[in-house]
């Protein structure tokens, strides 16, 4: 009930802006496909988050038919954590990355072979998961201490923004934002924080979901992401706008090349992407040289 | 013979692992509904172009020079010359580890270490540990060939004393890491990595048979050349069991195996 006053109230603010979008052209950004300020964004996406973290997980097993567990395993596999690295989980907030690393680094596999070295350096693996929501900060808390990693610390949770890390230049292993960039305001500003902290021989990988091209698929998806989701959003979390925004903020992202040409840009090299399920969703990887 | 001027341009520099890598463009065949994937890669565009000429003169390529409507193209080499040129950095440091670690991700993580770069850049290698091997492999082919063309040992030897003495050194680069070489050889078998793996085996092949003054042209060609890579293959593994001092064994079952055919 409360979810619907604010989402009512969210729905009246932005025709206000809209009315106003007029005088903005120059600052104007995506939400969706609404044109809001830029400065508003953030806190739009904020609130939006704010809505959908205690039902966020649930709602990805839904709409994703539980593939999304796969997904970021696989994202996990193409990183190749290894103990003692340092990691930044970027928009990561409940935590799904950032235990597969560290189930992955302290897995039998690993273990089997060693010699105190690697028992030092496990110690010295930090995780930081970096989400701009404190609310999906706390749900992942939470997750952790259900897991029985509260008490590990590799783990570091830290509130903070995409466009401006509070990390040292040269100070991460590994750079990973899943599901996260699309909501930033200024990818590019994001990109480049994430070459900044990397360091030489660093890896940047962002997990998204991207464009489909295959011809009856795409038209079997858009009917799925327009029709099937918001009602999904609607009846599982009680909250249909912010599940509309979230398929219209995929349609907005930039398609696999051009994300992939903004990686470049910001001085990446090697950079590949991998779709899966047909361009559902992208892996995108680049390397710091 | 114009073969192998071929391999010693293609060899030459940094230009040899562009050989072993697949085309960067091309779409790994998936079926299209399931979830397999495709991987693209993005051609890089310089970052500092003044500084490109010192890479461009040590990364050379076999393409043909340069037109002047080609220059965005040349550049372009320039960022992926530096990842080969990192990469192999690591992969040198690596093999100082393999007799410790074996052929795998620890030993390079371990060569990235000592290097000075992030570990992570283990996880760019396409195949990891099959990266290492092969490598070492191409590694030591270029030896190979440095020591034929350099090749005082090899004048007035019969074409079958030529080959006894090419693939001994060859064999004998092996040997440090003997101990790890039944690893080395079950990655090299693995269904992903068999075909770098036999061409590589082909490469070396080839190039023993032109040392020793092959100049069949016809089906002989790949008789030769099938004939020899079994027999290489079967001393290898002999190998991997020789305990006697300098491989002594090895090098009587070569002679014995030869003689044979």
């Amino acid at each position: 009930m409360a979810f619907r006053l604010v989402t009512r109230n969210l729905r009246n603010r932005i025709s206000f802006k809209l009315r106003s979008a007029s005088l903005l052209h120059s600052h104007a950004t995506s939400f969706g496909f609404k044109e809001v300020r830029e400065e508003d964004k953030s806190q739009m996406v904020g609130k939006v988050f704010s809505n959908v973290a205690s039902n966020y997980d649930l709602m990805n097993d839904f709409m994703s038919a539980g593939l999304h567990r796969l997904w970021k395993d696989r994202l996990v596999s193409k990183l190749s954590p290894f103990p003692g690295m340092k990691h930044l989980d970027v928009a990561g907030g409940t935590g799904d990355v950032a235990f597969r690393i560290l189930e992955s680094i302290n897995s039998i596999r690993h273990r089997a072979l060693q010699d105190t070295i690697n028992d030092d350096l496990r110690e010295e693996t930090r995780i930081y998961v970096c989400d701009i929501n404190q609310n999906m900060l706390n749900v992942g808390k939470n997750r952790a201490l259900e897991r029985g990693l509260g008490e590990d610390k590799s783990l570091v949770w830290v509130q903070g923004d995409a466009e401006t890390l509070s990390f040292e230049d040269n100070s991460m292993d590994g750079y990973s934002i899943a599901f996260g960039i699309r909501n930033v305001t200024h990818i590019e500003k994001a990109l480049t924080e994430a070459y900044r902290v990397l360091k030489r021989g660093g890896r940047f990988l962002c997990l998204e979901l991207s464009h489909v091209e295959i011809p009856v698929f795409k038209e079997l998806y858009d009917l799925y992401s327009f029709s099937v989701i918001p009602r999904l959003g609607e009846a599982v979390a009680g909250d249909r706008e912010s599940y509309q925004y979230l398929v219209e903020s995929i349609r907005r992202f930039p398609p696999q090349e051009r994300f992939a040409s903004m990686i470049v840009d910001a001085g990446f090299h090697k950079v590949e992407y991998e779709n899966l399920v047909g361009g559902v969703v992208a892996i995108h990887s680049g390397l710091k040289i | 013979m114009y073969r192998t001027v071929v391999n010693r341009i293609l060899l030459s520099g940094g230009g040899r692992r562009l050989l072993r890598q697949p085309d960067l463009r091309t779409v790994i065949s998936s079926s299209r509904f399931s979830t397999t994937t495709e991987t693209q890669t993005i051609p890089n565009r310089p970052l500092n172009p003044p500084d490109s000429s010192s890479l461009s003169s040590s990364s050379t390529s076999f393409q043909t020079p340069p037109a002047a409507g080609d220059v965005p193209r040349h550049e372009r080499k320039n960022p992926r010359a530096e990842y080969e040129g990192e990469q192999a950095r690591v992969l040198q440091a690596s093999l100082r580890h393999v007799l410790r670690l074996g052929w795998s991700e620890k030993a390079m993580i371990a060569g990235a270490k000592e290097v000075g770069i992030s570990p992570s850049i283990v996880g760019s290698f396409p195949r990891k540990e099959a990266a290492l091997v092969e490598f070492f492999m191409d590694d030591c082919l270029q030896r190979l060939i440095d020591r034929i063309d350099s090749g005082e040992e090899l004048q007035n030897s019969t074409p079958s004393q030529c080959i006894y003495k090419l693939v001994r050194i060859r064999l004998e680069m092996q040997a440090p890491y003997i101990s790890k070489w039944p690893q080395a050889l079950s990655i090299q078998a693995h269904p992903l990595n068999v075909s770098t793996s036999f061409k590589q085996r082909a490469m070396l092949v080839d190039e023993i048979w032109h040392a020793a003054g092959d100049e069949t042209s016809d089906l002989d060609w790949y008789v030769k050349r099938t004939v020899l890579g079994g027999i290489y293959s079967t001393t290898e593994i002999y190998m991997l069991t020789d305990s006697s001092p300098e491989f002594r064994d090895t090098w009587l079952f070569w002679i014995i195996g030869e003689r044979c055919f």
